[in-house]
Parts: C-alpha cells; sequence; structure tokens
C-alpha cells in the first residue's frame, strides 16, 4: 500500500479532518493522522483516521492495522497505472488479515488530473464491483468528492454496526462507544463510535 | 491618505498572501504577544499555530527565508512553552500544536531545514512533556508524533534524538511506556517506532538500546504475550459450546501479531538485541509456558510436578549451554534481577496441552530466528527423561507456597516496572545493577530463592554454573553415551506394557507402545497389518520388537511423546489437529537444523548405515545410533489415514489432508519401496471403498464429485492459514451453523458425509499415486472428445441442426443453429461465405446443461449453458456462459430439441460416472472403457467431408520452422471442425505421423499431405476457413485418454478418404 508516494493520500485524510486547509494549487500537505465528528443519523460520530504509510517494510505493522479497523480506503492514483494494478496484491493482503466486516472503498484519487489519466473510470468501476467495494473518485487538490468518501464509508460501517455486523462491545474491531453525547434530540445510547479506517492506501 | 490608512489597517490586520513570509512574520507577533494562554486567545493561538504549519511547509517547497525566519526567531520555543501551561482546555491548543508538529515533520522535504529544526532539542523537550493522555485525541496525535519522527530516524538524525554522552534517547523510552495501551492503534505505532529505531542500527545507540532497555521492554513484552496466553487458555476451556468465537479469534490474532512483530525484530538481525530477546523468550515464555505445558496435561499433578519442575530447571540450564557462547559474552549491564519472574512463571498454572501444541505450531510457522527455534525443536525432539534427574530442588518448595496466588495479579507487576525502569534509564547516572533497581522488579518475599533460578542472566551465575551445566548437556545429548541411560531405556521397554496406561489416564494410547495394538483396532485383516507394518523402515525381521524400542526411547522424550500421542485420533482428532500443525511447522521451519530432523524424517536404516540391519535388536550395537522416530511417526500418521476412512470416522478433512502431507514427507526416504507401494494400495482400496458408498446415479453425485474436485485444487490446505483460525480451537463440532468451514468440522448429514468421503478419497489417492511414483491421468474427469472451440469452422452438411432464436432478458435476440455434439452443445451461425458450413459462436458444457420448458409458449425452452470442463478448465467452477430463452420453429422442433439435449446430457453424465466408477472400481464397471459401442455411432452416414488445409502464415513462419496447419475432427452427427495447429518442429509432426494407429490423431494425418497440396488448397481455403482464435494459443488435445484413441482408431481410414477428397 505505501509503496506509492505520488497517491496523496495523506492529502485525502487532511483534506478531511481539517477543513481549514484549504487546497492550494502550489501546496501538497498531507498528515498520517486525522480525526474528525460527523454527524450520521442524528448521530454524533467521531472517526478516527491513521495512515499506514510506510510501514509495508514490517508485516507485523501491516497486519495489525488491518485488523483494529472497521474500514479501510483503498486508494489509487488515476494518472499511475502501476498504483492501480497493485491494487489487487493490497485487497488479497487486507482480505487476509482482516476482519471480514471491514468496510473497503476504493478511491480513484487525483480526479482533477484529467489530462494525464491512465485508469480509466470505468476500469475502477470494475474492479471495484468485482471484488464488492464502493467506488468513487476524488481529488484532494480540488476537495472534489474527499467528504463523500470518506462519509460513506463510515455511513457503511454505521449501517454494519446497527445491523449487528459489528459487535460494539468488540474494542478490536476498532469502534468503540464513547461516553453519551448530549447532542439535540439524539436518543441514548448514541454510539460516539471512533470507527477507525486507516486510510489504507496503495 | 486614505489609500495608506486602508493598508495600514491591512497591515496590522493580515497580510492578504496566506502563504508568505510576512505572513509568518504577523503569526510570530501574535505568538509574542500572547505567551500566556487563556480563554480568551485560545481561539487565535489555535489558529495561528495551524497557519504556521501550512506556511512553513509552503516555505519548504518554495521559499527557503520562510524557514530562516522560523529558525531565527526559536519560534519551536514558543511551541514548548504553551505547551507547558496549565490552563482550562490546554488539550485543545495542545492537539493543535501536535497536529502541526506533525505536518510539520512529515512534509517536509529539505533535509537541512530539517536538521535545522532538530538541532536545538526542543523536539526532546516536546517528547518528554507529560501531555494529558488521558484524552484520547491527545493520546493519538502525540503517538503519531512520536511515529512520525521515527520515520525519520536514519544515520544522522538519530543523534539529534539519542544522546550518547547522558545515554538518553527520550522518543524511544518514551513511546515504549506505551507498548502495552488499551488502544491497539496506540500499541501498533509504538511497534512501528521500536521497528524504525532499531532499524538505524547505529552501534552506539544499540548498545544504549540493549543495555538499558531491552531487558526490560523484553521482559515486559514477554509478560504481556504470556498473560494473553493464560487469557486465550481460559477462554478455550470455559467455551466448549463455541460462543465466544469472536473474542477467541481476536486473541489468536493478538498472539500472531506479538510473533509477528517478535520475527520483525529478529529480522532485523542485530546480533545483540536478537540475544537478548532471544534469551527471554525462550527463558520466561517459550519453554516455561509453551512446552512445560505440553506435558502438564498427561501427567498428573502433583506426583509429577517435581520432576516436571526439575525438567524445566534443566533443560534450561542446557539451552544456556547450548547458547554459551553468547551468554558469556554479554556485558553485565543487560543482567537484570529477572530471575524473580522467572520462578513467577515457573509456577504459574499452564496452559492446556492442545492450547500449547497449537501456540507452538504458530512459532514455527512464523519465526525462522535459528538460535530459537533450533532451541525449542531441539527440546521438543531430543530433551528425555535424564534432566529430570538433574537439577535444584527448591524450585518445588518455592512452586507450593505461591501455588494459590492470583496470577493475573502477578502479571500485572512488570508493567509498572517498565515505568520505573525507563525512568531509570533517563537518569543517566544510575547503574542498573544496583539494588534500588533489583527492587522494582522484585516480585514477593521470597528474594533468596532467587540464585537458585537458573535462568537469570547473570553472566557470574551463568559461568559458575557452565560446568554442570555442559555436563548436563552431555548426558541427555543425542549419543546416549551413559550406560545409566541405557539401563533407563532396556528398563523402560520392559516395564512397556504395563506402563502407559498408569501414568496417563487422560490420553489412553496403546497404539504409541504396541503398534500391533493400533492395528488391530483399526479394524483391518492380518494380511493389511502386515503390509502396514512392513512399512516401517530398517526390519528384514522382528518389527514388533524394534518398535517396542522405538516406543521405549519415547517413553524417554517426555515432550516428543505428548506430541506422538496426540496424533492418536480414535476418540477424535481434536489434538491430533495441533500435533500434526506442529510437526508440519517445525519440519518446514527453515531455522531448524535439518539434521535434528532426521530422527523424525530418516528410517533407522538410513540412520545408521554402519550398523548391522539384521533383525535381532542387540542394544549394544543400537546404542550407538541415533534414535530414529520416522517409523513411529509413519505408523501414527498411516493409522490416521486408516481411520479417515472409516464410515463413521471422527476425523476432519483438514486433519486428514495435513496427515496426507505429512506422511509424504516422512516417507520421503521410503518411497517407491515395495511395502509402501502396498500400504498405499491398501489405503487407497479402503478410501474408495468409502466413497463407493455414495455412489449412485444421479445427478448430484456428479456435481458433488466434480465440484469437490475443483474445491480441492482451487485451494490446498495453507497450514499458516489454518493456525490463524481461532476456530479450531474449540472442541470439533458437526454443525455448520458454527460458521466453520466444512474442512474444519465433521460432516453433518448424508450429502456432507458424501462429500467427505469424496474428498477423503482424492486426498488418499494423492497419497497413493505419490507413494507408487504414478501420475495423475484420471482426475479431474477427463471430457473424451476432441472439443469444438468457439470460433471453429464446421462442416455441418448433413448434420442435425435446430433452427432457433436466442432471447436474452435484456431483449437483445440472435438467430442461431443448434448442434449437439457427445459433450457439448454448440451454438452457430451459417458461414457466409460457404453453404452449410457454420462458425461455432458459443459452445457450452452438455453435461451441466440446464433445461426447462416454457409454460406459456411450447415453442420455447429455457436454457442454462454453461462453459465446458476441459483439462485445467475442469477443475473451475462452472461459469454460466448463456442463459435465456431459445425459440424454435414451432412445438415439434422445440421438443425435438429438448429430447435431444436431455439424452445428450444424460448420455454425458454417464459417461462421467463411469469414470468415476472405474477410478471407485464400482463392481459392474468395465475396467477399461468399451466406449465406441455406444458413443460412436454416427446417427448418419457420413456424407463425403472436405478437409480444408491452408497455409495462412507469410512466409516468414516458415524460416521460423513454425508452420500452420488445420486437422479435421470428426464429430458426432456429422460434425467436422477444421482448426489451425501450430507444431514447432515439421519432423517431430511428421515422424509422429508415421506411427500405428494410436498415434495417428487427426494432427498427425494430416501431415502426411504433400506441401504442394497444401499450397494449393490454401489459396482456395483461406476465404473459407476463417479462425480467428490465435493459432498458438490453442490447446492441444488435452484427452488422450484411451476412450479417445479408441474413438479415434475406428476411423482412420475414413479419415484418409477425407482428405483424398479435395
Amino acid at each position: 500500500m505505501l509503496l506509492f508516494s505520488g497517491v496523496g493520500k495523506s492529502c485525502l485524510l487532511l483534506q478531511f479532518t481539517d477543513k481549514r486547509f484549504q487546497p492550494v494549487h502550489d501546496l501538497t500537505i498531507g498528515v498520517e493522522f486525522g480525526a474528525r465528528m460527523i454527524t450520521i443519523d442524528g448521530k454524533q460520530i467521531k472517526l478516527q483516521i491513521w495512515d499506514t504509510a510506510g510501514q509495508e517494510a514490517f508485516r507485523s505493522i501491516t497486519r495489525s492495522y488491518y485488523r483494529g479497523a472497521a474500514g479501510a480506503l483503498l486508494v489509487y492514483d488515476i494518472t499511475r497505472r502501476d498504483t492501480f494494478n497493485h491494487l489487487t496484491t493490497w485487497l488479497e493482503d487486507a482480505r487476509q488479515h482482516s476482519n471480514s466486516n471491514m468496510v473497503i472503498m476504493l478511491i480513484g484519487n487525483k480526479s482533477d488530473l484529467e489530462s494525464r489519466r491512465e485508469v480509466k473510470k470505468e476500469e475502477g468501476e470494475a474492479f471495484a464491483r468485482e471484488h464488492g467495494l464502493v467506488f468513487m473518485e476524488t481529488s484532494a487538490k480540488t476537495a472534489a468528492n474527499v467528504e463523500e468518501a470518506f462519509i460513506n464509508t463510515a455511513k457503511e460501517i454505521y449501517e454494519k454496526i446497527q445491523e449487528g455486523v459489528f459487535d460494539i462491545n468488540n474494542e478490536a474491531n476498532g469502534i468503540k462507544i464513547g461516553p453519551q453525547h448530549g447532542g439535540a434530540g439524539s436518543g441514548g445510547g448514541a454510539p460516539g463510535a471512533g470507527g477507525a479506517p486507516p486510510g489504507g492506501c496503495c | 491618505m486614505f489609500r495608506s490608512r486602508s493598508w495600514f489597517g491591512g497591515g496590522w490586520g493580515r497580510p492578504k498572501n496566506p502563504h508568505s513570509l510576512e505572513r509568518l512574520k504577523y503569526l510570530h507577533n501574535i505568538l509574542c504577544r500572547n505567551t500566556t494562554v487563556s480563554e480568551s486567545n485560545r481561539g487565535i493561538l489555535v489558529e495561528s499555530l495551524r497557519c504556521i504549519a501550512e506556511i512553513l511547509i509552503w516555505g519548504d517547497q518554495n521559499d527557503s527565508s520562510v524557514f530562516d525566519f522560523f529558525l531565527e526567531k526559536n519560534m519551536l520555543s514558543y511551541f514548548l512553552r504553551i505547551m507547558r501551561q496549565k490552563c482550562g482546555g490546554s488539550s485543545y491548543v495542545c492537539v493543535q500544536l501536535l497536529q502541526t508538529l506533525n505536518i510539520l515533520f512529515e512534509n517536509i522535504r529539505n533535509e537541512t531545514s530539517l536538521y535545522y529544526l532538530l538541532s536545538n532539542n526542543h523536539v526532546n523537550s516536546i517528547i518528554v512533556h507529560k501531555f494529558d493522555i488521558s484524552d484520547e485525541e491527545v493520546m493519538a496525535y502525540y503517538i503519531s508524533f512520536l511515529k512520525t519522527l521515527s520515520f525519520k530516524l536514519n544515520n544522522h538524525t538519530i543523534h539529534f534524538f539519542y544522546n550518547e554522552h547522558t545515554k538518553d534517547f527520550p522518543l524511544y523510552t518514551e513511546a515504549i511506556k506505551f507498548f502495552n495501551h488499551p488502544e491497539s492503534m496506540v500499541r501498533i505505532a509504538v511497534r512501528t517506532l521500536t521497528l524504525n529505531v532499531y532499524k538505524v542500527q547505529d552501534a552506539s545507540m544499540l548498545r544504549f538500546i540493549r543495555d538499558r532497555t531491552a531487558a526490560p521492554y523484553f521482559s515486559n513484552l514477554v509478560w504481556f504475550i504470556g498473560k494473553h496466553i493464560l487469557e486465550l487458555d481460559a477462554c478455550v476451556r470455559n467455551d466448549a459450546d463455541h460462543q465466544s468465537q469472536q473474542k477467541l479469534a481476536d486473541l489468536v490474532a493478538e498472539h500472531l501479531d506479538h510473533l509477528h512483530y517478535i520475527n520483525d525484530i529478529l529480522c532485523l538481525n542485530i546480533p545483540d538485541l536478537n540475544d537478548v530477546l532471544t534469551e527471554h523468550l525462550l527463558h520466561k515464555l517459550l519453554i516455561p509456558l509453551y512446552i512445560y505445558s505440553l506435558t502438564s496435561d498427561t501427567m498428573k499433578r502433583p506426583v509429577y510436578n517435581r520432576e516436571h519442575l526439575q525438567s524445566i530447571e534443566v533443560i534450561t540450564r542446557n539451552l544456556e549451554a547450548i547458547l554459551t557462547g553468547k551468554s558469556t559474552d554479554t556485558p553485565p549491564r543487560i543482567n537484570y534481577p529477572i530471575q524473580r519472574i522467572e520462578s513467577e512463571e515457573e509456577i504459574k498454572p499452564s496452559v492446556s496441552c492442545v492450547v500449547a501444541l497449537f501456540l507452538l505450531s504458530q512459532v514455527f510457522l512464523i519465526i525462522t530466528h535459528g538460535p530459537i527455534v533450533h532451541a525449542l525443536a531441539w527440546i521438543i525432539l531430543q530433551s528425555n527423561l535424564s534432566v529430570f534427574e538433574e537439577g535444584a530442588t527448591k524450585i518445588l518448595d518455592m512452586y507450593d507456597r505461591n501455588a494459590k496466588s492470583n496470577v493475573k495479579l502477578e502479571f500485572s507487576k512488570p508493567q509498572l516496572s517498565l515505568e520505573k525502569a525507563l525512568e531509570n534509564t533517563s537518569c543517566p547516572e544510575r547503574d542498573y545493577t544496583t539494588p534500588e533497581y533489583a527492587e522494582a522488579k522484585s516480585f514477593g518475599e521470597d528474594l533468596d530463592n532467587t540464585d537458585h533460578s537458573s535462568c537469570d542472566l547473570d553472566p557470574e551465575l551463568v559461568s559458575n554454573s557452565l560446568p554442570s551445566t555442559s555436563q548436563i548437556s552431555e548426558t541427555s545429548s543425542i549419543a546416549h553415551d551413559s550406560t545409566e541411560d541405557l539401563v533407563t531405556q532396556i528398563q523402560t521397554i520392559k516395564r512397556n506394557p504395563a506402563i502407559p496406561k498408569a501414568n496417563m489416564p487422560d490420553s489412553p494410547l496403546p497404539d504409541s507402545v504396541e503398534p500391533s495394538k493400533t492395528v488391530t483396532e483399526m479394524n483391518i485383516t492380518d494380511e493389511e497389518k502386515q503390509k502396514l507394518l512392513n512399512v516401517m523402515p530398517g526390519t528384514s525381521g522382528d518389527v514388533t520388537e524394534d518398535i517396542q524400542r522405538t516406543t521405549g526411547n519415547i517413553e524417554n522424550r517426555p515432550f516428543l511423546k505428548t506430541v506422538v500421542d496426540s496424533l492418536d485420533c480414535t476418540e477424535n482428532d481434536y489434538k491430533a489437529l495441533f500435533a500434526l500443525c506442529l510437526l508440519y511447522a517445525l519440519i518446514n521451519n527453515k531455522g531448524v537444523n535439518p539434521e535434528l530432523l532426521d530422527i523424525l524424517l530418516r528410517p533407522e536404516a538410513d540412520l545408521s548405515k554402519a550398523s548391522t540391519s539384521s533383525g535381532s535388536p542387540d542394544e549394544g550395537e543400537r546404542k550407538e545410533k541415533k534414535d530414529s522416530f520416522n517409523g513411529l511417526l509413519i505408523a501414527e500418521l498411516m493409522a490416521i489415514a486408516n481411520l479417515c476412512c472409516k464410515p463413521a470416522s471422527k476425523v476432519r478433512l483438514v486433519t486428514c489432508e495435513l496427515t496426507v502431507r505429512l506422511l509424504r514427507t516422512a516417507m520421503q526416504f521410503s518411497e517407491g519401496s515395495v511395502t509402501s507401494r502396498q500400504t498405499a494400495n491398501v489405503l487407497r482400496a479402503r478410501a474408495a471403498a468409502l466413497a463407493r458408498n455414495f455412489y449412485k446415479c444421479d445427478d448430484i453425485f456428479l456435481d458433488m464429485f466434480e465440484d469437490e474436485y475443483c474445491e480441492m485444487s482451487k485451494k490446498p490446505l495453507n497450514v499458516e492459514c489454518l493456525c490463524m483460525d481461532a476456530a479450531i480451537l474449540l472442541p470439533p463440532t458437526r454443525t455448520p451453523m458454527s460458521g466453520i468451514a466444512f474442512e474444519k468440522r465433521l460432516p453433518s448429514g448424508e450429502m456432507e458425509r458424501a462429500r467427505r468421503a469424496i474428498r477423503t478419497f482424492f486426498l488418499i489417492r494423492e497419497l497413493y499415486l505419490k507413494l507408487t511414483g504414478r501420475p495423475e491421468s484420471q482426475l479431474p474427469l477427463a471430457n473424451p472428445a476432441p472439443f469444438v472451440q468457439v470460433g471453429d469452422v464446421l462442416d455441418l452438411n448433413d448434420s442435425d441442426l435446430i433452427s432457433c432464436d436466442i432471447i436474452q432478458r435484456d431483449g437483445t435476440w440472435q438467430h442461431r443453429f443448434l448442434a449437439v455434439d457427445n459433450m457439448q452443445v454448440i451454438l452457430v451461425e451459417p458461414d457466409k461465405q460457404r453453404l452449410g458450413w457454420g462458425v461455432a459462436k458459443l459452445v457450452g458444457s452438455l453435461q451441466d446443461l440446464e433445461i426447462q420448458g416454457d409454460k406459456e409458449d411450447p415453442r420455447c425452452l429455457h436454457l442454462i449453458i454453461h462453459k465446458p470442463r476441459v483439462g485445467a478448465n475442469g477443475a473451475l467452477p462452472r461459469t454460466i456462459l448463456l442463459r435465456a430463452k431459445f425459440k424454435f420453429d414451432d412445438h415439434i422442433r422445440s421438443m425435438a430439441a429438448k429430447q435431444r439435449l436431455t439424452k445428450g446430457r444424460t448420455k454425458a453424465r454417464q459417461k462421467k460416472m463411469q469414470q468415476i466408477g472405474r477410478l471407485l472400481e464400482v463392481s459392474g464397471v468395465a475396467a477399461l472403457p468399451t466406449p465406441s459401442s455406444h458413443r460412436h455411432r454416427p446417427l448418419f452416414a457420413r456424407p463425403a467431408l472436405a478437409a480444408v488445409r491452408r497455409h495462412s502464415g507469410i512466409d516468414g513462419d516458415d524460416t521460423e520452422r513454425r508452420i500452420r496447419r488445420t486437422s479435421g475432427h470428426v464429430l458426432k452427427d456429422g460434425i467436422v471442425v477444421y482448426r489451425e495447429r501450430t507444431t514447432t518442429s515439421r519432423e517431430s509432426s511428421v515422424s509422429r505421423g508415421s506411427n500405428g494407429s494410436r498415434d495417428s490423431s487427426p494432427r498427425a494425418r494430416s501431415e502426411e499431405i504433400p506441401l504442394e497440396d497444401i499450397r494449393r488448397s490454401a489459396g482456395s481455403a483461406t476465404p473459407v476457413v476463417r479462425n480467428p482464435i490465435p493459432t498458438t494459443s490453442h490447446p492441444k488435445v488435452t484427452n488422450a485418454s484411451s476412450e479417445e484413441t479408441s474413438f479415434i482408431s475406428n476411423d482412420p481410414r475414413k479419415r484418409k478418404g477425407i482428405v483424398e477428397t479435395i
């Protein structure tokens, strides 16, 4: 996952977790960790997002990451075919080590660079369909779809929690019930869940 | 004026360009004016800190003066000052600070900037700052800050973090305090950081790590793992009903994480660090907890525990002797007073044998570091009873005193001591061997006993004990030199029949003691028994005596005995599966010295070539040999394989598969021998008999047979994956509702029993073929007729064709002709160029065809066509090619089509069932096929058939010595296929063609045409015969079965006639 520095996943992460950083064309900033509160179904949910970058050298680390997360974003660069070609390996790894319930979203990043596109949108869609992932093209530069990508992933996790797929009492899933939030009108037991999708990125 | 005022006002506000030096100056100004954090300025401070990160990164990428300003004003010191203030909502500011720092260190590309940032030690001050880690968010940002820094470590930057003079390395020591943090992401970050630190390989830094931190960190790590293991064990013990699978899965995964982490450290190959880690692992976890637990189930306490405790003692000493070179080299600093922990470890409750076997399998599957795995393997395989006779006695007293103490409480102690140890570490002057330090690590009041725990790493102690240790290791060594040892052996043999049940109430395992009993239990005839026994290598004479002797030896090896005893499956295969896993992992571990494995893998005869092979077991001679347990192992495995073939067997498929695999390894040196062949044959016959019970001429059996084969070849057993599955830790279950995969549980119901029988047959057959050295020729079930491919041009003159419209669900329709071959249903489109010819547009398997009439329209049929199973595809799952409504001209044609298809389907299936029948030796199915009688029965007199040849390639093809040819295949119903083929050498084809009728396949025959003919006919044929399939990719005729031969050889004359008509 972490072989491709040009993928810009840490920029996606910063874009999502800190709105105050406006995307500017001559500046690339990324972070490896970020947290943000979102509201789904009137319930406050805290997302913690960890980037797994640079840890591919150690098998133990990647393994552990997969397991501790409720969701993952699989990011490739639409201007670089090689990043797309490595998705299969990454996904196999993720599926092998992760909880089978982990929500995985496929992200084709840098959708702003249409002229240098190497991977067609249809290819991404086909890959996602084949492997049962949710697919989306984003741009950390223009912030297009960034919000949607993370929130959709969180929504799917949330749905799984509602369905009882995730055992929320088991923190090994990467989900934790927080103290009750006195959110306006929200019923008791609102899960202030810290779903922690690592920016599992290629 | 007005304008200047406007500018002036803007100036005091903020510079317009957010990315500029001016802006940074402005922000600096804000920091200067707001040195104390308060409710009112909190917001502006946070925003300023955020902006600083943004500008600095912009500056790093665009304008170096920005960074110069930042350093010149020493702005990091402002950060520190803000951080150190305790005020309301400081976490808000702290989070922003940490984020800014994260961004800063993560995004800086300019190396010099990085050096400057690190140079004034502010970063270290930030690292040691006591953040409010109870705040989840602060903790997360803090640990990612540390992790981010660790990624910046290299041979240069390490000196900014590790101070050689003060012996100070806050980044590392602060981080490892959180190694056991409840939040998994934090733990992962700590592990990442430590690995990043070790990776730098700076000698001085590593020395610090080893001397000051390795012992406390690793000992705590090991404790932590041990605690998990006990939790895991409790979970297994208390959950016979599969209630907490999820929790168990997490605990298993956690253990795997630890092992992988340890392996990652070991793989960095830092000798000093590895030595410390190895010692801690072996002395404090693997031997006392894992290995020791192997015997705890079978031998009841307290009668035996004295011996066991001593055995651990002595074994550990032996180990030290093995590792001596390293132990004596280690400097005094390393020797923390860990003996206390040691004694605690030894007396704490052990885990169950099942868990121990499972965990040891994981260890051998993951860790390959020689000193660890080899030592473990040596202990399991070689340590013998003589170790019980040596050793200190005080441990037993200690055991009695502490036996009732709460283990969990004991376990929590070292965590605190790590904190303390690290606090001490940060004070450079502190001598770590001083008593105060020892006190921090001490447990309970029995301090005076410490020196008796041999696992202490104090070199003084080690060297003191060295002479005795080496003695011990000699007595317990492979050679069995001492006469005493011999006496024990003989005595054990003599006592044999009486002993076993007496001392192992839990596992009555008569077979391991007396193989003849095993055989009788297997309920087989004397003749077969003899065959089974003959597998034992190296004996021409008295088999039983030889085995008895081996058994006698195994009585001397408590751990190996447990493993071998566990292989007994008469009640169930719960333990056996883990014993198999362990053996497999042990044998396949690269770190284990292969010579050590010889006692398992080599027959006795191989091991001691010098020794006589005479049947009389002269003890004097025997003594000089190495013991071989190969025969015993094979006998045990064969017993499992035999049990697998019983109808009501309690052996799971996964056990069977693993047994077969191990048998292949264990018999690698006796492969091909007459006896092994005989045994294999007996086994195969049994497996066939088992599967035969379910052989029925219904649709399901055939589908099941092919699906099971497909399943089996698709995913061969992966032991590593198997050992990751916590579900197998629970007693074997039957119900599929447990969510456990079919292979890993017992069959439920008739269907699954059939599946199990079929699968067992495949596995045993594989073993049989391997042992007899034969290639697999009958599986996957071959499809006898040559296949039509999509795109093939077929001569359909006078063939039975039914015209139809194919209407797909989306409304699209096509007009096609339906033709039926022996094994296939073919949809053709008329060839526009030549009347009476057609191009195959779709070829499906007749066998898997699903036919259904249309209730409303008698002219219609609903068909589901699957991909044909050819060659390698035979092992793939069925894939649907077409699901559509077929509309015929009238209801008569529709009925005709239905009849033909149904009949064809039945026949295709009958053919396959015959193949299976032959495989399973079903009585009534002829041993050799006589297919031509019913198979090749042309419905119509064959018309004059035309074979067309063309030379489609340009001349260049000839220069490559590749020629293209077409060949005709005569199918049923007068369909002829023409297809181009490529061979690499014309000569070889010709020579094949000139062979007898057996080899006269159509392609060879066509070679006999003079080249001129080809050239000539090529011109005329080219427009007609179009083959879109690249010739080279065309598969060769895969099914060279006898059926095909007979089919082809039936009409060579006719074929010749075909050619002549051109």
